[in-house]
């Protein structure tokens, strides 16, 4: 009873914060999706409306191609690149910690310093069309044409977040036991075939939820496009939040962009739902 | 150890509880909404002597300015006091709030029912705001002072017919040029017109490597320059889709597949003081009180720069740009917040502050001050801007359109252009396919 007072007294203080600022918004942003809410006005009630709009409006759809799109090249990249950089700096070298700093560097900066800082060296006459140019490449404009403007945001995004993924694949190989390697190498094993059957199964949950939280990012991206493109070229790079960020403080419709959150609400659910039922079928 | 058991029904209790809180708090704020609004009328009416009325005026009125502390510190303050002095029951506060969270904030202060009374909007978000019954009507509130503005000016706070806003600063376009590379192109004096602006970018070009002309994502001026009206009169359909647009839109299709000027500007990617202080464009038409990003970013492309008269479309005349003064519709202290902003737009008080930030007033007396005449042979680009700029004031127009989705409209027109650059769309199918998306915002 006494250690049951005391582990409430310790929750209470967060539960509220939780209660207040999370749950009563989420609530109240759902009963707001059957809504025409726009601050000013009276609000009256639209029943599903916002949600049968949502499926034929031409902005959504193309947001969350541009999402999905999005999410399949920035999720292989950051579940992939990570593990390669996290066994790299996994070895006993001298001064590893120091490009374990170098490679975690990134994930350190603001994104929008991030933002900015890609935008100008992508821009028409920025460096990486400088240096394109000096190998006899003509420049490209990452960020004003529709073909490689996802492109462009998902390697920004890589750049940025491989160095926190990689801690999570280096805490995980932290404890794969020596003893496994050792053998393995007594049985002729090269380094490939080390960590395709030792490393890559012994990580495996971590792989998951590294899955899991990349997608939920990657679906939820909204500031580098802000900072970078603005959603343009014509809405090429717009995504499902920026979209909602649209629709509720640019044209003031609360209740559809309530809507589109909801529905990328329960994408992401059944995301995280099917990586989970994989996760328990495969615990190790 | 124990273990937790959720319990379900306190859950339950307190989510309903919430629930219940949320939507009593919103009845109650549409109830009172309701309130205001039927009483605006009246109030506006009654209010129509504004800071000279009969009844002496009380309350606390907070004024939401945009990114102008710490500059004008010294300038906000002043008003403050002195409106105070002469209204001593009022007490007056200043926000200053950053440009680029005005909506945001404007929005989370009206969810909360805690919406400044006096705010320094821009043209569109007063429409936005105003069709929603936001906005004290100006046209009833001000009329004491409406015939005070500028005619073109005062029209930039309509919708439906109605003024929401009383135009607090404006700009209007004034010309800044770099002489050296008009000079190494063989020209002593920069364009007067679009027309000769373009002919003169193909020689620039040619000779020197640098931009002349450069479009700006701003078709929906642009169009109005050359005499084609985004709307119809009553502002119930498109009225663009016309063969002068066609011609229009072509030529600028072919300027750009001529290299005369660069796509980056248009969609926002590279701001157009980059350009110029890196000497990579002739000129730049832009309000005088933006030369000095120039001069911040590159002191000796702004010395050696001259300012000049803005560039004339076919139509002869130039938009007035203003930012605005609104009040809340739910304003508690709505007379003083009305005689606020009638003194903050009073003649004294917009030279006063014209003077200090490089803007134009948009009322005539202010704009008739000598300041104005002067600066026409100034060697300093700012100046001489201005002085360009103010002359064009008398002769502004309202290129606003008069409804609440302008934002949404301008736009539609906007990506239909950049298909025509960006994705050889034809003219005539961009064009149509605008007029669509236009009259489908309009119902």
């Amino acid at each position: 009873m006494y250690k049951t007072r005391h582990a409430w007294g310790f929750l209470s203080i967060p539960l509220l914060l939780l209660f207040v600022f999370t749950f009563i918004p989420a609530i109240a942003a759902f009963i707001l999706s059957f809504t025409n809410y726009n601050v000013f006005q009276p609000i009256e009630w639209l029943g599903l409306d916002n949600y049968m709009r949502a499926f034929q409006d031409e902005k959504f759809i193309n947001a969350m191609f541009n999402t999905v799109k999005y999410w399949l090249m920035v999720t292989p990249a950051l579940v992939v690149v990570p593990i390669f950089v996290a066994v790299l700096v996994n070895q006993k070298l001298r001064g590893i910690k120091i490009f374990r700093l170098i490679f975690y560097f990134p994930v350190l900066v603001s994104v929008v310093v991030t933002a900015l800082l890609w935008k100008w060296m992508f821009a028409q006459e920025g460096i990486i069309n400088y240096f394109l140019s000096l190998i006899g490449f003509e420049g490209v404009g990452w960020l004003i044409n529709s073909t490689t403007v996802l492109p462009a945001l998902a390697f920004v995004t890589v750049w940025q977040g491989f160095g926190y993924y990689m801690l999570f694949y280096l805490a995980s190989l932290q404890g794969v036991p020596d003893a496994l390697y050792e053998s393995a190498e007594l049985d002729g094993a090269g380094f490939w075939k080390k960590h395709l059957h030792i490393t890559i199964p012994m990580i495996k949950p971590m792989i998951f939820f590294v899955a899991v939280i990349s997608t939920m990012s990657a679906f939820k991206e909204f500031t580098l496009m802000l900072t970078m493109t603005k959603g343009g070229p014509l809405d090429a790079s717009t995504t499902a939040v920026l979209l909602v960020f649209e629709e509720a403080f640019q044209r003031l419709d609360m209740g559809y962009a309530s809507a589109i959150s909801f529905i990328l609400f329960i994408i992401i659910l059944i995301i995280t739902l099917i990586n989970q039922k994989l996760l328990d079928k495969n615990p190790n | 150890m124990k273990t937790f058991k959720l319990n379900y029904k306190l859950l339950l209790t307190l989510l309903l509880g919430a629930m219940l809180v949320f939507f009593t708090a919103c009845s109650d704020e549409d109830a009172n909404a309701n309130q205001d609004n039927a009483s605006n009328d009246n109030g506006a009416a009654d209010n129509a002597d504004g800071d000279n009325g009969s009844e002496a005026l009380s309350g606390e009125v907070e004024f939401m300015t945009i990114s102008l502390r710490p500059a004008f510190d010294d300038y906000l303050d002043g008003l403050k006091e002195a409106f105070e002095a002469e209204h001593p029951d009022v007490t007056v506060t200043i926000n200053d709030v950053p440009y680029d969270q005005v909506e945001q904030i404007i929005l989370t202060s009206a969810s909360s029912g805690n919406l400044p009374d006096v705010m320094n909007l821009n043209k569109d978000f007063v429409k936005k705001i105003a069709s929603m019954g936001a906005l004290v009507n100006m046209d009833e509130a001000a009329a004491d002072v409406k015939d005070t503005f500028f005619e073109g000016i005062w029209e930039t706070g309509e919708i439906d017919g109605s003024v929401y806003a009383l135009p607090w600063y404006t700009t209007t376009n004034g010309l800044i040029y770099n002489p050296d590379i008009l000079a190494e192109a063989g020209f002593d004096a920069p364009p007067k017109t679009y027309e000769e602006a373009w002919e003169m970018s193909k020689v620039i070009y040619e000779k020197t490597g640098a931009y002349g002309e450069v479009i700006q994502p701003e078709m929906h001026i642009l169009m109005p320059k050359n005499g084609i009206s985004i709307l119809n009169e009553d502002s119930t359909a498109a009225a663009f889709n016309i063969p002068e647009t066609v011609e229009l839109w072509t030529d600028y299709k072919s300027y750009y597949e001529d290299g005369l000027f660069p796509i980056d500007v248009l969609l926002k990617q590279t701001e157009m003081t980059e350009l110029y202080a890196q000497e990579k464009v002739a000129w730049w038409a832009t309000g005088p009180q933006l030369f000095r990003y120039i001069k911040d970013l590159s002191p000796e492309v702004y010395e050696k720069s001259l300012g000049g008269a803005p560039l004339e479309g076919k139509a002869g005349v130039q938009a007035a740009n203003p930012m605005n003064i609104a009040v809340s519709a739910k304003s508690k202290s709505k007379d003083a917040a009305v005689a606020f902003a009638k003194f903050v737009t009073n003649a004294e008080n917009q030279l006063e502050f014209a003077k200090e930030a490089s803007v134009l007033p948009p009322v005539i007396d202010a704009a008739n001050d000598e300041f104005f005449s002067q600066g026409e042979d100034s060697e300093d680009a700012t100046e001489r801007g201005r002085y360009y700029a103010a002359q064009a004031l008398h002769d502004a127009m309202n290129m606003s359109l008069d409804v609440s989705n302008v934002t949404e409209i301008n736009q539609a027109i906007e990506d239909a252009f950049v298909k025509v650059i960006l994705e050889d769309l034809p003219v005539e199918d961009a064009l149509a396919e605008a007029e669509a998306t236009v009259n489908g915002l309009l119902q």
